[in-house]
C-alpha cells in the first residue's frame, strides 16, 4: 500500500519558528497515540534536527528552506526532514550516534545528533537527492514492539 | 512563552532566574547574561534557577555546559537549582545529569 505523508511543511530556516514547529510535532504525536514521554523526547529530537539544519547545514543563514514530512506507518511514526544546504560529515555522525565522541573532552554543542539518535529508534543521515541531507527518524509505536517480541519469542 | 532571564543575590549566591523555553532562539540571551555575571559577581556561587523553565533543547545544556567552565576558571561553583522535569529531561537524554551540581533549594 503506497504511504502518503500525512503533514508536509516548509519552513524558513529561522530559529524563531522552532517554537512552532514544537507544537507541531506534539499535535502530531498525540493524534498518532504517542505517550506523552514518548511524544516529549520526540518534540525534543525533531527541534534538535532542525536546529543542526539550521546551524550547520545552513550556516545560520535563516532564509532557506527546512521540509518536514509526518507519516504514520504500520508500526511507526515517521518524520523526515529535509535540507538544501551543505552535506553533513557522515563520519561525525556516527560517532555521535552511539554517545558523545569519546575523544571529545566535555564542551558546550555538538549534542544534537546524540540526543536524535537516543530518542528515535532509527534514525537514517543521507544525502539529499539533488544536494543537502534527508534525515529519518523512526519512532516505533508500543503495538510494533509488542508484536516484535511476540515474533522474537517465537522464533527462540 | 518566550524566555525570561532575571539577576538577583541571595545568601550570598548570584542568582540567574530563567523561565519560558531556552532553544535556539532564546539561549543567547541566556548566554549573554551568564558571560556578564560570571566574571562580575563578588559572589563564590553562581546558581542558575530552572525551576520555571518549561522547555531546554541542547542548545541551552551547551550553554549551561560553558557556564561551569566559565565558573572554574573563575574558581567559582555553578549550579543548578530546582531544575524543571523538562530540564532534568534532556540532561538525561545528554547523560550529563551528573556532570552538574544540582541542588532543590540555595
Amino acid at each position: 500500500m503506497e504511504h502518503r505523508d500525512d503533514i508536509c511543511v516548509r519552513l524558513r530556516s529561522s530559529p524563531c519558528l522552532l517554537k512552532t514547529v514544537r507544537e507541531l510535532v506534539r499535535q502530531y504525536m498525540d493524534v498518532c497515540g504517542v505517550s506523552a514521554e514518548r511524544r516529549d523526547e520526540a518534540v525534543l529530537a525533531v527541534d534538535e534536527a532542525c536546529a543542526n539544519a539550521i546551524r550547520h547545514s545552513y550556516g545560520g543563514c535563516e532564509t532557506e528552506v527546512i521540509e518536514l514530512a509526518f507519516r504514520k506507518r504500520d508500526d511507526c511514526v515517521e518524520i523526515v526532514l529535509r535540507d538544501h544546504g551543505a552535506p553533513a560529515d557522515l563520519a561525525r555522525v556516527e560517532r555521535k550516534r552511539s554517545g558523545v565522541d569519546r575523544n571529545e573532552k566535555l564542551k558546550p554543542g555538538g549534542l544534537g545528533v546524540a540526543l536524535i539518535c537516543r530518542v528515535f529508534d532509527e534514525v537514517d543521515y543521507r544525502p539529499g537527492k539533488n544536494a543537502g541531507n534527508r534525515v529519518t527518524m523512526r519512532l516505533r509505536l508500543p503495538g510494533a514492539l509488542e508484536g516484535q517480541a511476540a515474533a522474537r519469542t517465537e522464533q527462540g | 512563552m518566550g524566555l525570561n532571564v532575571e539577576q538577583s543575590e541571595r545568601r550570598a549566591c548570584a542568582v540567574i532566574k530563567v523561565s519560558g523555553d531556552v532553544d535556539l532562539y532564546s539561549s543567547p540571551d541566556l548566554r549573554a547574561t551568564l558571560v556578564k555575571t560570571i566574571p562580575k559577581t563578588q559572589c563564590e556561587t553562581v546558581a542558575v534557577d530552572l525551576s520555571e523553565v518549561a522547555y531546554m533543547d541542547s542548545s541551552g545544556v551547551a550553554t549551561l555546559v560553558e557556564g561551569l567552565q566559565r565558573s572554574q576558571k573563575q574558581k567559582k561553583r555553578f549550579c543548578l537549582l530546582a531544575p524543571a522535569n523538562a530540564v532534568m529531561k534532556v540532561l538525561h537524554l545528554a547523560r550529563l545529569d551528573t556532570v552538574f551540581d544540582i541542588r532543590a533549594a540555595l
